[in-house]
């Protein structure tokens, strides 16, 4: 199934035949998260700029820029939209996985900014801990490096 | 018993001829791609062998797995790299411990690191990384080193010319390169300290050049049971620059070659950084203001061929960290002065 999702991606499969792919992103949890990774990393390879940093502010700001319509729209029931042409349904599946892939990604930053307040290590001694946040970002911007890819054993073993 | 004996022995014959045919192959493309190395009569000149070694590592196609280690520390890396005339491609696979991987496009790096159940995906800009280790320019590395043309030493089943460069003081350490004979390429790197003795290596356990052009290898392995995430980027919220501060004395042949002052996770103020580099070596200082309720960080530190040093001066948190002596971080620490 992912390979598939993975091929549907890449252009490599019909979108014609792939209306079993939508029905299972909508269903499965799993197959949707995967739907956006591989999005992700498309986009990141490509080096597109919609991921790039600062995107769930920019998404704010424009959703508060943005009208709000307080008339509901009629709602299409799924059963009525499956009896439509295969392509109008499968549009309608991308759109909703596109905003699904910045759903996962506004809620992954969230948890991100979470995580990523380490405990703060409340001591003078110089453990290879506290080092290593320090030796990364030096490998990181050093313009040669023997260890940049191979991170400092600690660093990886603490699991941050 | 003889059959035996006489089989091993067409066996030998066979991976002999198929070898010379092989790195006949090998070294005609070498040629076609460096005419410098094709008149090896007469004594090579040491810094012209790295310059052919910074050349080949960035212009050849090839595979291998090279091991890195220093200090107790150690892992295998898998790299390809590819240059057809229509830029470079490259692919580092970390095959020890966390299954870190890199693919870069010209001047662009993609890096993909597991953390826990996340993949986390960081964009960076190029360095110069093994074994495109050296710099297209000398220039600063031959104002701070001594060259000197080694002997011819075997590593990973390649032959390879010995190079060392000797720190001209005590404010880098030494570093003894093996460039192949054949390729040109960097093959060895070892860190040498002020006793002599290696603290870092970089070492191929093999190496072949490539002959496909086929670029199925050049993409990520993705692990189906993760989620990918960007990389938090904390650029975004640079301070305006502190300048009550500035680096008076540098020990020599080292240069400012960036500065950034981003946010850090967990810390309210941002952090400067500070990069300064002789060609090879290099060491970054990070300025942070004192923040009420955390203990400062005083004291040196040694991992491998690092050397970390942290310090405070008029409320501010000092840490500088390199792949140099320890004479050299303390110096860069001690560099720092406060407009009064």
């Amino acid at each position: 199934m992912k390979d598939q999702i993975s091929a549907l991606i890449d252009g490599e499969m019909p979108i014609e035949s792939a209306d079993h792919l939508f029905i299972a992103l909508k269903a499965k949890n799993e197959i949707s998260e995967s739907w956006a990774a591989y999005h992700l990393i498309g986009d990141v390879m490509r080096g597109n700029a919609v991921f790039k940093p600062g995107f769930n502010e920019r998404f704010m700001q424009k959703l508060e820029l943005e009208p709000s319509v307080l008339s509901p729209r009629n709602f299409v029931s799924p059963r009525k939209s499956l009896a439509k042409t295969s392509s109008a349904w499968s549009i309608a599946a991308s759109v909703a996985a596109v905003m699904f892939v910045g759903w996962v990604v506004l809620q992954q930053q969230v948890h991100n900014h979470v995580d990523a307040a380490p405990a703060q290590i409340a001591q003078n001694q110089i453990t290879p801990n506290v080092a290593s946040e320090y030796v990364l970002a030096h490998q990181s911007m050093a313009p040669s490096s023997t260890a940049y890819y191979i991170q400092p054993a600690s660093y990886s073993e603490s699991g941050n | 018993m003889k059959r035996f004996l006489l089989g091993c022995l067409m066996a030998a014959q066979y991976f002999a001829v198929t070898y010379s045919v092989y790195s006949f192959a090998g070294s005609d493309n070498t040629i076609s791609a460096n005419p410098i190395l094709s008149n090896s009569n007469s004594t090579p000149n040491p810094w012209l062998i790295l310059q052919k070694a910074s050349q080949a590592a960035r212009e050849l196609s090839y595979e291998g797995i090279f091991m890195y280690q220093s200090g107790s520390s150690g892992r295998s890396v898998q790299i390809t790299h590819m240059n057809y005339g229509q830029g470079e491609y490259a692919r580092i696979v970390v095959l020890d411990g966390t299954p870190r991987e890199v693919l870069s496009q010209g001047k662009d790096v993609v890096i993909f690191s597991p953390r826990n159940e996340k993949v986390v995906i960081e964009k960076r800009r190029g360095q110069n990384l093994f074994p495109a280790l050296l710099p297209s320019n000398m220039d600063l590395i031959k104002a701070s080193y001594n060259i000197k043309l080694g002997a011819i030493e075997r590593v990973g089943g390649r032959d390879g010319q010995v190079v060392n460069l000797e720190p001209r003081d005590q404010y880098r350490y030494g570093c003894k390169l093996w460039a192949d004979r054949e390729y040109g390429l960097l093959i060895k790197v070892q860190t040498i300290n002020e006793q002599h003795e290696p603290i870092e290596q970089i070492a191929f356990n093999q190496l072949t050049l490539l002959n496909s052009q086929n670029m199925d290898w050049f993409q990520p392995n993705i692990d189906h049971d993760k989620k990918y995430v960007m990389e938090d980027n904390q650029d975004k919220n640079v301070a305006p620059e502190d300048n009550t501060w500035s680096v008076s004395k540098l020990p020599d042949g080292y240069r400012k070659i960036d500065q950034v002052t981003r946010m850090v996770p967990g810390k309210p103020y941002p952090v400067t950084q500070l990069i300064f580099s002789d060609g090879l070596a290099s060491v970054s200082l990070f300025i942070e203001p004192l923040v009420k309720g955390v203990e400062p960080k005083i004291g040196h530190t040694v991992m491998g061929a690092t050397n970390f040093y942290a310090n405070t001066n008029n409320g501010h948190q000092i840490v500088v960290v390199g792949e140099v002596p320890e004479a050299t971080v303390t110096q860069i620490a001690s560099a720092v002065t406060f407009k009064k």
